[in-house]
């Protein structure tokens, strides 16, 4: 066993870890009241949205960074990044994308040229994707056919522009400017994003996808989704990250905020596969992030999955407040962490509504020198009658240097509620291995296979297009926990 | 084997123990109704082969405040820790637990198990649990379950369907959770816990 499963040494292979050469445009570097009325105005933003972010801004600097995670973070130098990088974009032919950049999304496997989709397969196959590269989204596509649904799929910027009602009414709504102190940091300093509306009844058509690329040294990416889910209405959204190997760490703060109205369902699924640093645990991207959505009326429906492989330092719970009755929702979950990779994530459930049902399945992966947390809250409001909650979280510990770590929290008052939590630790069982490799399977590969096998509960939630790309991940990024 | 029950709020109960190789130490702790506390218990296991067994068990049927914090420390490999507790919280009672298994690193082929079981009676209580894993050891075998519930009201039907009175019913109903844990602390003391239910 000792020889089969070695500390990962050996580098593993970032394929997104290359550096695309644009004209690039900038904000100086820093932080402070100037920059975010620069920023403001450079996207031609209404005053109303200028004061949400200077006022975010003045709570921000009232605060402190959180520090009860399971984790070791840099010392994070706020003024010592660029808050506002954007591919420039030649005046005279503003529709075309700049090559170089269409070529960054063909090597990431981006279909942003609608034909390219449209000659491969039918309608049911289609995916809408809204790319963000750096602070600003560079292209939406398939706009015409979601339009004619009355669907709105664009980017946040846009969506300011052209649908400012809907913005206003529900931004920072799910997530408040100060929630927390990168929620804050977020609120006031958000580049781009995407902006979803699904009107009432309408079940949208096709897969909704971002892509989000940090691409410029020395920058950070804060981007804001928010998705709103009319009455009745359904919608899969599927969100994916990478960005360049570099040697310093760069800051990576979302929000995403989810609104699902009665008998809505929304799925959301993420691939997060940010440069997770190299085999020293140099570099790397800090992905400190705030999800959360809210099942609004009666008979939502929202459902969390997520691949969790890159990142030096993963802070992120994924939450939904159960707030209609007999709302529902679900937190699927693998969380893979390698050499000195650190990863703190898990959920919040927050039961108001009666009837309401969670369930939750956390599969965490570690190797090397990494770090696993799991971290979650299962709350049960007082009207919470007859809400039920089962929560299933196993750490797979591949090597002897790694952590793998289960931080619950069940609270409840209310004696109508059920809440059931278990947790497991194990490792890949010598017999397992040895079952394999006597069937003339690698012991590498027989890895790949039990891992495989271990997160595929999860793995079976995502949709087609990031299930086979999740799967990749997983085995590159065990590439030499074997040996 | 060393075995030890104590009654907190009654007993004069320690809050360390240290297992050396080979030892093994079968702990009981009951809070009867009406005791608020804080209690902090750390065991470290020390020596290969160390083992604890610890049950408790928490009934808050008024205004209590109970407060259990477990620390259970593997820092040598080959040691055992079994953990279960079972708490009854009604009234305005509010009861928390928090439970923390430790797993040095090289602490390889250590098991250790945690469970924390509750039952709320009225609308006024409060349940939390914080059942914590640290690990740093892969050779091991690790878990923890909670459950936060009711009594189940089809097993009161049934009960009462073959002529027991609810109120009894209900208290043979709490027996039965409370079991396992309520069988080591001797007859007499398991008759007073009985006897003391809501």
């Amino acid at each position: 066993m000792e020889e089969i499963i070695k500390d990962l040494a050996s580098a593993q292979e970032y394929k997104e870890g290359f550096v695309t050469e644009v004209d690039q445009e900038y904000v100086p570097k820093g932080l402070n009241e100037e920059i975010i009325r620069l920023i403001s105005a450079k996207k031609g933003e209404p005053d109303w949205l200028l004061e949400f972010r200077l006022g975010a801004f003045r709570r921000w600097q009232q605060m402190t960074p959180p520090f009860w995670g399971h984790l070791r973070l840099p010392r994070i130098d706020f003024q010592d990044i660029i808050y506002w990088a954007a591919p420039k974009r030649a005046e005279d032919r503003p529709d075309e994308i700049d090559p170089a950049l269409m070529e960054t999304f063909d090597k990431l496997g981006i279909p942003l040229r609608e034909r390219e989709v449209l000659a491969g397969v039918k309608p049911k196959g289609e995916v809408a994707v809204d790319a963000v590269f750096d602070s600003v989204s560079v292209t939406t596509t398939f706009r015409k056919t979601l339009a004619e649904k009355g669907i709105i799929f664009c980017s946040f910027s846009e969506a300011v522009r052209e649908h400012p009602d809907l913005v206003r009414k529900y931004l920072a709504s799910v997530v408040p400017a100060g929630d927390n102190y990168y929620a804050a940091l977020n609120s006031a300093v958000f580049s781009d994003g995407s902006f979803c509306y699904i009107p009432k009844g309408v079940k949208c058509p096709m897969d909704l996808s971002s892509y989000f690329r940090i691409n410029a040294s020395g920058t950070g990416q804060f981007e804001r989704t928010l998705i709103i889910a009319d009455e009745g209405s359904s919608v899969s959204y599927m969100e994916g990250c990478t960005a360049p190997m570099r040697d310093e760490n760069q800051l990576h703060a979302a929000v995403v905020e989810i609104i699902v109205e009665k008998d809505a369902d929304v799925k959301y699924s993420t691939v997060q596969n940010w440069y997770p640093g190299d085999a020293q645990g140099r570099g790397g991207i800090l992905n400190l992030v705030t999800k959360r959505g809210i099942c609004k009326g009666s008979g939502a429906h929202l459902s969390w999955t997520q691949v969790e492989t890159g990142s030096a330092v993963t802070w992120k719970y994924p939450s939904t407040i159960l707030k209609g009755d007999y709302s529902s929702s679900e937190f699927y979950s693998v969380a893979m962490t390698n050499n000195y990779q650190q990863a703190d994530t898990g959920t919040k459930m927050i039961h108001l509504g009666r009837g309401t049902r969670s369930r939750v399945v956390s599969k965490g992966i570690s190797a090397g020198h990494s770090e696993n947390s799991y971290r979650g809250l299962v709350q049960m409001g007082p009207a919470a009658d007859g809400a039920r909650n089962y929560s299933q979280c196993d750490s797979l510990l591949i090597g002897s240097r790694c952590g793998a770590h289960t931080f619950p929290v069940i609270r409840s008052r209310n004696p109508r509620a059920i809440v059931e939590h278990e947790a497991t630790t194990s490792r890949i069982s010598e017999d397992q291995l040895f079952y394999c490799t006597q069937r003339g399977i690698a012991s590498e590969d027989a890895v790949a296979l039990i891992v495989g096998g271990y997160a595929r509960e999860v793995l079976s939630r995502l949709p087609m297009e990031f299930a086979v790309e999740a799967q990749k991940l997983l085995s590159v990024s065990l590439e030499g926990a074997v040996g | 084997m060393d075995s030890r029950v104590y009654v907190i709020g009654r007993d004069s109960v320690p809050q360390y123990f240290r297992l050396e190789a080979g030892e093994a130490l079968s702990l009981t702790l009951a809070v009867p109704p009406g005791v608020s506390c804080r209690y902090c218990l750390e065991v470290d296991l020390e020596g290969p082969g160390a083992s604890l067994d610890l049950a408790g068990l928490y009934l808050c049927p008024g205004a209590e405040q109970v407060d259990l914090r477990i620390l259970v420390r593997h820092s040598v490999g080959g040691c055992t820790s079994r953990q279960l507790f079972k708490g009854i919280v009604g009234g305005t009672a509010s009861a928390s637990f928090d439970g923390l298994i430790y797993v040095a690193p090289d602490a390889q082929k250590t098991e250790a198990f945690q469970e924390n079981h509750a039952l709320l009676l009225s609308d006024t209580a409060r349940a939390e649990s914080r059942p914590q894993l640290e690990i740093y050891a892969d050779d091991v075998q690790c878990s923890h379950g909670a459950t936060t519930g009711y009594l189940n009201p089809e097993e009161l039907f049934y009960l009462r369907s073959r002529g027991i009175p609810e109120a009894e019913a209900r208290h043979l109903q709490m027996q039965a959770f409370l079991a396992p844990v309520a069988r080591r602390l001797g007859d007499a003391l398991a008759d007073e816990i009985h006897a003391s239910l809501p």
